[in-house]
């Protein structure tokens, strides 16, 4: 970036939202998380603006590769509504006589 | 066949405060078994709010003990804690009055409520609107703690004690003989144990009822919002104590945002749209930029809830070595620490240690002597 020196680190990031990088998903591997619905609540991948749609599929790859389980074993974590994210104000225009 | 000293059913907060407490006074084999994934029962579902001004001794007893034990994690396991407050808002002279009230009742009882002026909220509150401001009461006691830090550091921390936890194994069945425990039985095997501790909140009637107990606990949906995320825009949890709405800044940021909704007993678990309209309607009015915030995402959860919003809590005597801890009524987050170190003293020395406790037994519904609390809120 502008001009700035860099410093040799490289990071390889899974979750752009969240700045997850592949090494926290090795760390927390490590420490007996393995489950999508887990990794993604300790490490908030997919927790961003994005809500999932570009660093769950990699996760998903990633950890299948990573723990020898096929993808399609490796559930996916709940979608929660709005399925993406929306104005609040769209909530107001909701109409309902008794609440 | 695995034999341990203790069991523990329900790896959400308090099954793993109790493991921690456990493990921490050394009470030998120790195991967590979840069905699920930790914290996916209510934990994950909670805002995180954690506060000791209610209106019953019990209740007041627990959460100063409780606060005193967050603070310690806090410091030891390095858990998302703060005593950021909770502060009520009101906007009616009625509401106000009843705040001051509240504080009486909250002074009377050593909790250190006060009333607050509109600088004060001000400062501790740069983005709430207080044109409408009436009343504020401020508990600085009050404070907020991360669910997915605390679940994933009592986790690591009962984990390097040597506790066991098999997560995605159901427990099928309590195993006894003559009234006396003796183990469970899980999806993939049968486990001995001295003590099993029952900690599976709402779901608390899947494995009592074959036991013919009766927790006298009530599944009611209740449901949250959170935003996208922000810099600072109010420390306290904040109250709308006219909707008894509320509304957290996480540390993340985001503001996670609950209000109350008529909702049936044993209910599922599903969206709810009319409870989006409410939250943004009624914050809204303290928080007028919200309308234009993204929300990203909605979530129902269950709170337990028990005929007088307190928990049951301890030995259960039809069954020797069987404990029980649920019915917290949407206070079970901010009652984990006490709630571990509770259950952890009944079982090592058959005393809660805390003399209030000895109240929230499940035998206070047979004897009829319910508790009486006043302060319930979203």
């Amino acid at each position: 970036m502008g001009g700035e020196k860099h410093t040799g680190e490289v990071k390889a990031y899974i979750c752009m939202c969240e700045k997850v990088t592949l090494e926290d998903v090795d760390k927390a591997l490590k420490e007996g998380i393995r489950d999508l619905e887990s990794l993604k609540r300790k490490l908030r991948i997919g927790m961003g603006p994005c809500q999932g749609r570009f660093c769950i599929p990699a996760l998903i790859s990633y950890v299948s590769r990573k723990l020898g389980v096929p993808p399609e074993k490796l559930a996916y974590p709940i979608v929660r509504p709005p399925l993406e994210p929306v104005p609040a104000k769209l909530f107001l225009q909701v109409k309902y006589d008794e609440i | 066949m695995m034999r341990y000293e203790t069991i523990i059913i329900g790896g959400g907060i308090t099954g793993l405060a109790t493991a921690f407490s456990l493990a921490n006074k050394g009470a030998g084999k120790v195991v967590v078994l979840e069905r699920n994934y930790l914290g996916s029962g209510s934990t994950f579902r909670s805002a995180g709010g954690i506060r000791a001004s209610f209106t019953s001794k019990e209740h007041i007893a627990l959460m100063k003990r409780s606060i005193e034990l967050w603070g310690k994690l806090a410091s030891e396991l390095s858990i998302k804690y703060a005593r950021s407050g909770y502060l009520w808002l009101s906007s009616t002279e009625k509401g106000f009055e009843k705040l001051k009230a509240y504080m009486k009742l909250h002074n009377e009882s050593g909790v250190p409520t006060r009333i607050v002026e509109e600088d004060f909220v001000k400062q501790v509150a740069p983005h709430v609107d207080t044109s409408r401001l009436v009343g504020a009461l401020f508990d600085p006691l009050a404070g907020k703690a991360s669910p997915f830090d605390t679940i994933y550091k009592l986790y690591a921390a009962a984990r390097s004690l040597g506790v066991e936890f098999r997560t995605e194994e159901n427990v099928e069945e309590i195993i006894t003989h003559q009234s006396v425990v003796q183990g469970v039985r899980t999806s993939n095997q049968r486990l001995e144990a001295e003590n099993v501790v029952v900690a599976t909140g709402a779901y608390v009637h899947e494995l009592l009822k074959p036991l013919s107990v009766d927790p006298h606990v009530e599944p009611i949906p209740h449901y949250a919002a959170i935003t996208e995320e922000f810099g600072r825009l109010f420390d306290p949890l904040i109250i709308d104590f006219e909707s008894g709405a509320y509304a957290v800044q996480t540390f993340h940021g985001n503001v996670i945002m609950g209000v109350e909704t008529p909702e049936k007993p044993y209910s599922s678990l599903e969206v709810s749209i009319k409870f989006l309209y409410k939250v943004v309607k009624e914050w809204s009015k303290w928080l007028p930029w919200l309308p234009e915030v993204n929300i990203l995402r909605h979530w129902p959860g269950y709170y337990e809830v028990t005929p007088d919003h307190h928990p049951v809590l301890g030995p259960v005597n039809k069954y020797e070595g069987l404990y029980v801890a649920t019915g917290f009524s949407g206070h079970g987050f901010m009652m984990g620490p006490v709630t571990g170190e509770i259950i952890a003293n009944w079982i090592l020395r058959g005393d809660p240690g805390i003399p209030e406790a000895r109240n929230l037994t499940l035998e206070r519904f047979e004897s009829g002597k319910l508790i009486q609390e006043l302060a319930v809120i979203g």
